[in-house]
């Protein structure tokens, strides 16, 4: 028997694995192997307030960590019937922007570029294309300071909180983000036409179901209380449940999702696959040029679905500043009605769908469950990962070529090892 | 400085978010004088072609939460001049030891993963880097500060030891002129935690949760007793002083309580 194996996988977020096992020309077995520690963050957060909850949970992940947060607080809001007022959503959008534009530059220019060119990583990519690599650090850092100036610090900043926000940038902060977006544009276009040049391998393609939130209004958009579904349906974030049927797998600390028995893919292509033609602008235009009927089948395409969403994000910052300087007083934390309650919270994660729900019994967390989008992907990645093996054997491609190619895969997806475990309340046992 | 005279040097992720290798990552000017500087033989998180070589410095973030864990810590220690725990998972353990020296880590790992096992890994409770090997220099935060993080790496690749500072986060609340939270009634904990941050969230109008760590020789007896008047119960105080102390705040609250 043939054993293709990397560990740890690199240039992802936590510590994640590839095993590939052929047999003749029989694939035995391809997995997407979660290695990361376990944290147990569900039992943690119980019998913590609300305010602490969201210190805790937003600690899951540092590269997610306002999604995490943004999520906890929709689900705890609903929970303890607390409604913000515009001032306080607009600059909830703001640090979510914030942080998918951060997410996306990292992980389009920084981690997965490099496969594309042949390089082990951008600072070696920097040689020959330093000046992507130079604008894209830019673009990181643009974001990393918005996500400063909302959460109070790049990672795991406590500002935003139930009820609303410790503090508010000034309008001198705000305008300056504003200007600078714009001027980041030309970028964001300039990047998306680069990854659309790369070579996509087809010959592993397949149709699969997308999920995301329903921003609602005919908008695109990070939130929603709806979920849409590429069949057409329409669900309440409420049934998340029934979405995605958690189940147990021996070789990952996270859980697998199915939805209908079968494996789907949340994220960035997902969004554009569902949302994408209510995209306007640069981006707007950007989907009419680059979309075409791989992208429902093919999972690299999500790269560039990550890069036509910088341009969304960059193009949205501006409206989303002027709509905050709208309010001129800051509002107050607004306090909870009650002691008791449930509620689910759902927003896009820069890499998919994230649920948060809770139980509050006497003021406290009494339940808490987390279903994260790595976990939500696993099943379908690794389904293109075995139909590119299977490929490749007939090809009779030698061992580096099929791990280059699962690699690929794998980081397409984006995946969040560390968010991916602790998630997890199983049942029973599937092999 | 000659190609032959850079240090070795290795970054490494156990059990946490990453937000400290991230806080590298996010030096986006910096970035590519860190790499220039040394010869990074491995960081997982942003390059592949990873040496696992002999190091003149490794820097370890995360805790130790499985067995294979702790057998790639001591790897990595055997095999380095000089280790460093960065972040506040390495240094104490991190969010997922709150609980740690009380029981039930075995309920509450059952409760979330059932009776399946983890064929891949053996899980054990999360314990900072300490607890199994020598660790040279605690550098903490949740996650570190890049300031900080670059202050004290210049100083190890010229073989110096760098200071940081033993006061507490209300020396930097006042230089920042912020009102005292708890003179409020608020229940802050930046009496009790190592600064560096800032004062990020007094600074907010938030108290401080302590997400660096207990500061050296903190006075949590005085803080505890000063919370119990306000009319804080034992248990939110507790609560509260645990939430990201880690192993760091066991022993004082044992002193006090009796019993975690």
């Amino acid at each position: 028997m043939r054993e293709i194996v990397v560990e740890p996988l690199s240039r992802v977020e936590g510590e994640g694995g590839i095993t590939i096992q052929i047999e003749g020309k029989r694939i035995k077995d391809v997995r997407f192997d979660i290695l990361e520690g376990t944290r147990l963050i569900e039992t943690l957060v119980v019998g913590k307030t609300p305010e602490e909850d969201v210190s805790i949970a937003c600690r899951i992940c540092a590269i997610c960590t306002l999604s995490h947060r943004y999520a906890a607080l929709r689900g705890l809001e609903k929970a303890l019937d607390i409604r913000v007022g515009p001032k306080v959503r607009w600059m909830r959008r703001l640090m979510h922007l914030g942080e998918c534009l951060e997410s996306h530059s990292l992980h389009v220019f920084i981690l997965a570029l490099p496969d594309f060119f042949g390089f082990p990583s951008a600072v070696a990519m920097a040689e020959t294309h330093g000046e992507v690599v130079k604008k894209a650090l830019e673009l990181k850092k643009f974001a990393n300071r918005i996500m400063e100036v909302t959460s109070g610090r790049m990672i795991h900043g406590e500002n935003p909180t139930v009820g609303g926000f410790g503090r508010f940038p000034s309008r001198e902060v705000l305008l300056e983000i504003k200007n600078q977006a714009h001027e980041m544009v030309a970028f964001g276009v300039e990047g998306a036409d680069l990854v659309a040049g790369l070579d996509i391998p087809s010959f592993f393609e397949a149709a699969t179901v997308f999920m995301c939130c329903e921003p609602g209004q005919g908008e695109y958009g990070l939130a929603g209380d709806q979920i849409h579904i590429s069949s057409g349906d329409v669900v309440d974030a409420e049934q998340y449940t029934q979405l995605t049927n958690e189940w147990f797998v021996a070789h990952s600390a996270a859980k697998h999702c199915l939805y209908k028995g079968k494996p789907f893919s949340v994220g960035a292509l997902a969004r554009i696959n569902n949302l994408g033609d209510r995209l306007k602008g640069r981006a707007g235009r950007l989907y009419k040029k680059y979309w075409n009927p791989h992208w429902p089948k093919n999972p690299l395409y999500n790269n560039l679905a990550q890069a036509v969403e910088i341009v969304w994000a960059l193009e949205q910052i501006p409206l989303v500043v002027d709509n905050i300087l709208k309010t001129d007083t800051d509002p107050k934390i607004v306090r909870p009605k009650r002691t008791e309650g449930e509620g689910v919270g759902a927003v896009e994660a820069p890499r998919g769908t994230l649920y948060h729900h809770y139980k509050i019994r006497d003021g406290l967390v009494a339940e808490a469950n987390f279903v994260i989008p790595t976990g939500q992907n696993l099943a379908d990645c690794e389904r293109y990962m075995r139909r590119a093996v299977e490929g490749l054997i007939k090809q009779d491609a030698d061992d580096g070529t099929i791990l280059r190619q699962c690699e690929m895969i794998a980081r397409a997806y984006d995946p969040c090892i560390s968010c991916s475990t602790h998630l997890v309340k199983i049942k029973h046992e599937e092999a | 400085m000659n190609v032959d005279e850079k240090m070795n040097v290795g970054l490494y992720g156990l059990t946490g978010c990453n937000g400290d290798q991230l806080t590298v990552i996010h030096t986006e000017d910096r970035l590519l004088d860190f790499f220039q500087s040394v010869h990074i033989r491995s960081f997982s998180l942003a390059k592949s072609d990873n040496q696992e070589t002999e190091l003149d410095i490794a820097l370890v973030e995360g805790s130790v939460s499985n067995q294979e864990q702790a057998v790639h810590v001591k790897d990595i220690r055997s095999r380095s001049k000089m280790l460093v725990a960065i972040g506040n998972c390495a240094c104490f353990g991190g969010i997922q030891a709150m609980e740690l020296g009380s029981k039930g880590w075995d309920q509450r790992f059952k409760h979330v993963y059932g009776d399946g096992f983890l064929k891949l890994r053996t899980p054990i409770e999360s314990k900072p880097i300490d607890v199994f090997v020598p660790v040279d220099f605690s550098l903490p935060g949740c996650p570190i500060d890049a300031h900080q993080f670059f202050y004290c790496f210049s100083h190890f690749i010229r073989g110096n030891t760098p200071a940081l500072p033993d006061y507490s986060v209300c020396a930097e609340c006042r230089w920042r002129e912020n009102d005292c939270l708890l003179l409020k009634g608020i229940l802050c904990v930046g009496p009790l935690t190592a600064s560096g941050c800032g004062a990020a969230c007094p600074s907010h109008s938030l108290p401080c949760l302590g997400c660096w760590g207990p500061v050296n020789e903190a006075n949590v007896a005085s803080e505890f007793d000063l919370l119990r008047e306000k009319g804080f119960s034992d248990d939110e105080i507790k609560r509260r002083f645990r939430m990201h102390a880690g192993s760091g705040m066991m022993k004082p609250l044992k002193k006090i309580l009796g019993v975690l």
